[in-house]
């Protein structure tokens, strides 16, 4: 395959401000991570699992 | 980054057909595997590899009917075997089966001997007992698992001192196709493994959905976060690189490169990386499990489960770790049923596997929904969530429930399931050895760091050895502490 210019891919990648939609799925995704994982934690707490 | 790498992991997001061929290969020899029950052993002239201190008496049949055979010539039989399946399925995978044969047969004879020389007395004997058996008065004590460390060396030589032997090599070097094959064959090992205790692999089973809330909801923002905010990696790049750190390497960056219409060199980029970063783990971690975790070994094969990366890595990682924690608690007089370690490490990653075309649809759906909608790939379709399924992993249960449900209904008849069940860890075993060594040939270090890939570096050393790791080591602790493998009786 056609070799990709990785250097510039990496390092010159023009800046790309978080978008809103970003932050939302970064936040939505690690409160709903800890929220499970607090109740996993109970529930095994619990002898439940 | 390597020709090699490009090259399968490119094919691999257009030839998904590779998870079916494993899972056919896998059932097929499981079933084979089975019908010894019936008294037939058809596997039986399949290599079994020993310690050693005579290399000619390190080789035999597995099957005692086979015995007449002998060594070297069950060890062409399974070689001429492997040969003609696997050509076939180069057929089905639209590789050129000519150059996959010969490469193939290279492959296969540096790696078994460099898994062979693993079984030298000296650096496999594990306890006491076997250095008086053998006749050796010290060992490095690797196990006969040691071998596989030696297969990745093997590899990793020839990837960094002669790259040219490496990309000749290429047809061969596909270690997805070779550890989804173990992977499946597993299944059914693990299946007439828990049948027994059946509370505690649903325990297990029950435990490892922390495993998948962990990957796809702790450990992909974070990683996300840290690659966009602190080294400004464009949303092309970073959400490869998050679910090549955090969910199973390869397979799931290549996913989500597909998923947000990113173009395929940069899920490439992100796959050389991450197989790098597993060869660095696999020399690690299995070490450092055994030194801190042999009496916890549950949480210890969980941790390898959720801290190494890429399917094959982790589980080959998984049974390292066996092998040399079982080894110390042999030597305190504590006799753990194998199977446990390697089959938690492996059910943590299937069971993060299952959810890749969930979480890549979900990518898909806010990138051409919100990001960038007029992506060239168009809007995402829930089907994307059937096609970036890995397949494979239907071979897994389908394994696992024959193995089960074989287990359940001939209760009486345990030397034979066992039988069974040893007889799929020898071709299991094989296919651990390609891709060890495989995963090696394709480690070029120099030409990594010599294509810039230093910042994508620092990301995954700061995510892996940052948080990741250490959240799994708290993570598997809470899930897994106190919950031991069953004794041998």
């Amino acid at each position: 395959m056609a070799q990709i210019d990785l250097k510039a891919e990496v390092h010159g990648a023009e800046a790309e401000p978080l978008l809103p939609i970003e932050k939302k799925l970064i936040g939505i995704s690690l409160g709903l991570g800890i929220g499970l994982l607090a109740i996993l934690i109970v529930v095994n707490a619990l002898g439940l699992l | 980054m390597t020709d090699t790498t490009a090259s399968h992991v490119e094919s691999a997001t257009v030839q998904l057909n590779e998870d079916w061929v494993a899972a056919i290969i896998g059932i097929a020899v499981f079933v084979l595997a089975l019908l010894g029950l019936s008294g037939v052993d058809l596997l039986g002239w399949a290599v079994k590899s020993k310690i050693w201190t005579d290399p000619a008496q390190s080789l035999a049949p597995f099957g005692k009917s086979y015995a007449w055979l002998g060594g070297l010539p069950s060890l062409v039989l399974t070689y001429l075997a492997l040969l003609a399946v696997l050509s076939a399925a180069a057929a089905v995978i639209k590789a050129n089966v000519s150059r996959f044969a010969v490469t193939f047969t290279a492959v296969f004879w540096i790696a078994y001997l460099a898994w062979n020389l693993g079984g030298y007395a000296h650096f496999a004997a594990e306890t006491p007992a076997e250095l008086t058996k053998y006749g050796v008065t010290w060992s490095l004590h690797l196990t006969a698992e040691g071998g596989y460390i030696l297969a990745l060396i093997a590899g990793l030589l020839i990837a960094n001192f002669f790259p040219g032997v490496a990309a000749w090599l290429d047809e061969a070097i596909r270690p997805d196709l070779y550890v989804k094959i173990a992977i499946v064959l597993l299944g059914g090992a693990i299946g007439i493994t828990v049948a027994g205790k059946l509370n505690l692999a649903s325990a297990v089973f029950v435990r490892s959905l922390a495993a998948i809330v962990e990957a796809y909801l702790i450990y992909w923002p974070v990683v996300y976060f840290i690659a966009r905010k602190y080294f400004g990696f464009s949303r092309e790049a970073a959400a490869p690189l998050a679910s090549g750190i955090s969910i199973c390497g390869v397979a799931a960056a290549i996913a989500t490169g597909g998923a947000i219409r990113a173009r395929s060199q940069v899920a490439v980029l992100v796959a050389s990386l991450v197989v790098v970063f597993a060869v660095i783990e696999l020399f690690l971690l299995p070490f450092l499990a055994s030194t801190f975790l042999a009496h916890e070994p549950l949480v210890a094969a969980s941790w390898i489960g959720l801290a190494v990366k890429t399917d094959g890595a982790a589980v080959a990682a998984g049974g390292i770790t066996e092998a040399l924690i079982n080894a110390k608690n042999v030597a305190a007089g504590v006799h753990y049923q194998p199977g446990w370690i390697l089959g938690t490490t492996t059910t943590i990653k299937v069971f993060i596997d299952v959810f890749i075309g969930v979480w890549a649809f979900v990518l898909a759906h806010i990138w051409t929904t919100y990001i960038n909608p007029n992506t060239p790939g168009g809007k995402a379709k829930a089907s994307e969530i059937w096609d970036r399924f890995p397949k494979f992993i239907l071979g897994f249960v389908l394994t696992f429930a024959l193995g089960l449900a074989a287990a359940l209904t001939l209760k009486g008849q345990a030397p034979a399931l066992k039988a069974v069940a040893d007889e799929t860890t020898i071709f299991r075993v094989i296919f651990f050895v390609l891709t060890f060594f495989s995963i090696g040939v394709l480690s070029n270090f120099r030409r990594l760091w010599a294509d810039g890939l230093g910042k994508l570096a620092a990301v995954y050393i700061v995510s892996l050895f940052g948080f990741v790791i250490w959240v799994g080591l708290f993570i598997s602790w809470l899930f897994f502490h106190g919950v031991k493998p069953p004794l041998v009786s």
